[in-house]
């Protein structure tokens, strides 16, 4: 499933983006199951600190990831116009908290290129890759790969 | 293309098992002497629903399994053929077989492929062959009862039989089921001659059977009592000692002190070898056939084909010890018959008496069952879960607007509050009903005991009685599915342990046969399950030896309660002798372990001699859960209310240092390790500890005082998975959504119980002597 055919084929679609600080990212729609405003969590004990804790999502309990914390963009602060990511991914719901959602578009081969080397916090091989729309640059993120991998502590060591 | 069926496998899986628990259940209960008609149509339906399923999804090998087994059942249920003990066993012995093939094609281990063929042979032999056994039965029942009459037996005894004066004990005690005996010549040592004057209405047929647990038919010898051991005189009887019978002592002259017609010892070369296929056909064509050449089908017994050799003072040494050769054909028939009349032999001999309790309603129980079962659906238990977490959604939301409601002048908005109330009643009785959609009547965990019993006390020589007592008390589907074991667990105890054997029952005044109770009812909030047997009760004085034995701190002086807390012990046993059923000492611990991790309780009661009653405690349901929530740092937690002790406000002069940092409160004489919550969890909580509270625990045997800032107060919350979205987290066994909405944390006690101590022996202790004034945050 992870050969480069298969990422880049996978990596057509619409995509929705969002802001962290001055960057722009952009994951793929079909992973989000809704957005919402952040509200109260509850804090998990001893979890690193870009895990804000967990809520209440209509009966399940999802955790909550700050990305501005995990990727040391912007400033962390909750207002009422911070927003969550609600994903779904695999079986598993857990939520992002982003500067702002700004819109949803459509990439293909055409305007996602391949993203270079470089050495980040995030690893590039979190990256589908490089979004152009209108002059602007959008880091596609593969955010299954990213929630899943075990830097984000979101899942079990074994199960990771 | 065609529809790929392995989706519906699950369902076949799930259908089979049921039906196969309730053909057990029904087999159980069937009654030998009068099967009911609706019983053996119902088993009937069950076997022909798993044959049907099984072909549909092809598993051939449960369809020629069931196939058989439908034969016999439908000849049972048109009353061909009259049913009969043994079919019971067999029957419930293709249970067995289909449910280990079931468990193979869901990916366990291989069935027995020899087991399944000795079964199928079996259970043919029963449908088609049947005629000589029912011919037993028919006769008296058909009104006709046979004479009593005076016989005389004569058989030889193998000399294994014959060594053991109790086993020779035993044989005449099955022969005085059947017949009036007179023992006239006692097998003893060597000689194992027996020789009995009977007065019996038992057929000839029925005392061999009687026998057959001991010798061989063949060694068996019946006349009647006037004819003086007179050799019996039987047509063709020399053909049996054809070519074909190996003995080294062929050919055999009769030796001089022989009676009259022993001639048929002699060789016959020229006898017809096709007699074995013969004498097949022929048992149970009369009893005359049976006596006669009928004896050719046991002929692999060991005493081969010395069919009369028994009579008085015939030659022992004519007797072959090799095998006879045997047509292939024949062989699984032959192998089949065997096993039955062995079957029948240990029945008389050992008669394990199993009941499962009847109660009168017991029987309208099951039609009501049975029509319940067409009118119900089949629904994924994620379904149902989904809707309970709406229902709690809506519970949680409605609360909310009660709350908004409240700030509304009642004058104004009278509509909208009479609206609100009414909301709180709907949802309320709402949540009850989908809540019930999970709960199960115990039945389903009861009815699998009756088989457990009736098989462990066959095996154990005891006799018991099983009582069941709220079969229709509902619980949790999921701590159904986890208090089987601990269940079974409790009652292969209770009757290994527990029940006497019928003798040590008669000697100590008691019915020899032991009962064995198993009872379900609600208290409180509370499943209480309890397994009672009146057994012997626990031996108080073996239990502390061996306590003492394992090194386990004793003394003599403690309570019954205490010494019989040391059963749970890990690796704990009194019984000297491992068995298969129990005894190995794992057992116990592990029970009390499960059931712990459920969130109940297990207390046991015994009195010498009376018996002992196993109580267990559970919540009604996994997903809920009995809370205390208390406030640390403005989060809240909840602790289990099965592990609080007490709470309570400490004193600064309640409060000690060991090893300067290590912090004990003493109470009420007790010095129990101060653990603070906030600690733990990494908050700000109270830096004063006579402002906050402790909440003294006790988890796994230890006990611990847990410091918090405030109670917020007790109440029943529904536990959810953090593990579900997040993974696990040390010193949480989950999470909760408290009335406002929010998420909190539910506490593992023996977790945090363990952190807390090793937190402190690793950590660096700044030194303050005043322990008041110290900040107990990290």
């Amino acid at each position: 499933m992870d050969t480069p055919e298969t990422r880049s084929l996978a990596a057509s679609g619409e995509y929705l983006t969002f802001t962290l600080g001055a960057e722009e990212y952009a994951i793929d729609i079909l992973k989000v199951q809704e957005i919402r405003g952040y509200d109260a969590v509850t804090k998990i004990a001893n979890a690193p600190p870009f895990i804000k804790g967990v809520i209440n999502l209509r009966g399940i309990i999802v955790p909550i990831v700050d990305l501005r914390i995990k990727f040391n963009l912007g400033n962390a602060a909750y207002d009422p116009f911070t927003v969550v990511i609600i994903l779904n991914i695999g079986k598993r719901v857990m939520g992002i908290v982003v500067d702002g959602v700004s819109d949803v578009i459509q990439l293909n081969a055409d305007n996602l290129h391949p993203s270079p080397e470089f050495s980040s916090i995030l690893d590039t091989s979190y990256l589908l890759g490089l979004g152009t729309v209108e002059e602007r640059m959008i880091i596609v993120v593969d955010i299954e790969r990213l929630m899943s991998s075990q830097e984000m502590s979101l899942v079990e060591a074994a199960a990771a | 293309m065609s529809i790929d069926m392995s989706q519906f496998y699950q369902v076949f899986f799930e259908e089979t098992s049921e039906h196969l628990a309730s053909m057990e259940n029904l087999l159980l209960n069937l009654d030998v002497a009068a099967p009911s008609l609706e019983y053996l149509n119902a088993i009937f339906r069950a076997a022909h629903s798993i044959k049907g399923g099984s072909g549909t999804f092809g598993f051939t090998d449960m369809t020629s399994v069931t196939h058989v087994l439908e034969t016999l059942l439908d000849r049972l249920r048109k009353e061909e053929i009259a049913l009969r003990a043994d079919m019971v066993d067999a029957f419930l012995a293709a249970g067995d077989v289909l449910r280990a093939q079931l468990e193979h094609h869901q990916g366990g281990p291989e069935a027995d492929a020899g087991e399944i063929e000795t079964l199928c042979a079996r259970l043919n032999r029963l449908a088609a062959g049947n005629v000589e056994a029912s011919e037993i039965e028919a006769a008296p029942a058909a009104g006709e009862p046979a004479p009593a009459r005076r016989i005389r037996l004569d058989c030889l005894l193998p000399s294994n039989v014959a060594r053991v004066p109790e086993a020779i004990d035993n044989l005449l005690d099955a022969l005085r089921d059947v017949a009036a005996v007179e023992v006239k010549h006692r097998p003893d040592g060597a000689d194992g001659q027996l020789i009995a004057v009977l007065t019996t209405q038992a057929s000839d047929t029925g005392l061999k059977e009687a026998l057959a647990f001991y010798c061989a038919p063949e060694e068996v010898s019946i006349q009647p009592e006037t004819e003086e051991a007179a050799a019996p005189v039987v047509d063709g009887s020399a053909a049996f000692f054809d070519d074909f019978a190996p003995s080294p002592t062929l050919p055999s002259p009769a030796p001089a002190d022989q009676d009259d017609g022993f001639g048929l010892f002699a060789d016959a070369p020229g006898a017809p070898t096709t007699q074995p296929e013969q004498a097949l056909v022929a048992p149970g064509d009369s009893p005359a056939a049976i006596e006669g050449p009928g004896y050719g089908m046991y002929v692999d017994a060991p005493s081969g084909l010395g069919l009369f050799d028994g009579a008085p003072g015939s030659d022992h040494a004519i007797r072959t010890t090799a095998p006879a050769p045997f047509p292939d054909n024949a062989a699984a028939s032959v192998t089949a018959t065997i096993d039955v009349t062995a079957t029948i032999g240990r029945r008389l001999a050992d008669n394990p008496t199993i009941e499962t309790a009847k109660a009168g309603r017991r029987d309208n129980d099951k039609i009501v069952t049975a029509a319940n079962t067409d009118t119900s659906i089949r629904v994924a238990v994620e379904k149902v879960d989904q809707l309970i977490n709406l229902v709690g959604e809506l519970v949680i939301t409605q609360a909310m607007l009660a709350e908004a409601a409240g700030n509304l002048e009642p004058v104004l908005a009278e509509k909208l509050l009479a609206g609100i109330d009414l909301l709180a009643r709907n949802t309320r009785d709402m949540q009850e009903s989908v809540m019930s959609i999970r709960m199960l009547p115990m039945s389903m965990v009861f009815s699998r005991f009756p088989r457990v019993v009736r098989d462990l006390a066959g095996l154990l020589n005891k006799q018991v009685e099983m009582k069941t007592i709220g079969d229709s008390t509902e619980l949790d589907k999921g701590l159904i599915e986890k208090i089987t074991d601990p269940m079974t667990h409790l009652v292969r105890n209770s009757l290994d342990h527990g029940i006497e054997t019928p003798d040590k029952r008669i000697a100590a005044g008691k019915n020899p046969k032991g009962t064995l109770t198993l009872k379900a009812s609600h208290q409180g909030g509370n499943v209480v399950i309890e397994v009672i047997d009146d057994g012997g009760g626990l031996n108080r004085a073996r239990i502390l030896e061996k306590a003492k034995e394992n090194g386990l701190p004793v003394s003599d002086g403690m309570s019954d309660h205490e010494v019989w807390q040391l059963i749970f012990a890990p690796g704990f046993s009194t019984v000297d002798v491992v068995t298969d059923v129990s005894g190995r000492g794992v057992g116990m611990d592990v029970v009390k372990r499960n059931i712990e991790s459920l969130g109940g309780r297990v207390e046991l009661e015994s009195s010498p001699g009376f018996g002992t009653r196993t109580v267990i405690r559970l919540p009604l349901t996994l997903a809920i859960l009995d809370g205390m929530s208390v406030g640390v740092g403005g989060e809240t937690f909840v602790i289990p209310i099965t592990t609080v002790i007490e709470s309570l406000q400490p004193r600064l002069d309640d409060l000690r240092t060991l090893a300067g940092d290590s912090r004990m409160v003493h109470i009420r004489g007790e010095y129990l390790p101060l653990i603070s919550l906030a600690d733990a969890f990494g908050l700000e909580g109270q830096a004063d500890i006579t402002q906050g509270i402790l909440v003294v625990v006790e988890a796994e045997e230890s006990k611990a005082a847990l410091f918090v800032d405030e109670l917020l107060g007790q109440q029943q919350v529904v536990i959810k998975s953090l593990e579900a979205n997040y993974r696990k987290v040390p010193g949480l066994s989950g999470a909760t959504i408290m009335g406002d909405g929010r998420v909190a944390m539910i506490i593992d006690v023996a977790a945090v119980t363990r952190m807390g101590l090793s937190q402190r022996a690793s950590r660096a202790l700044p030194d303050s002597p005043d322990i008041a004034k110290r900040q107990l945050t990290a």
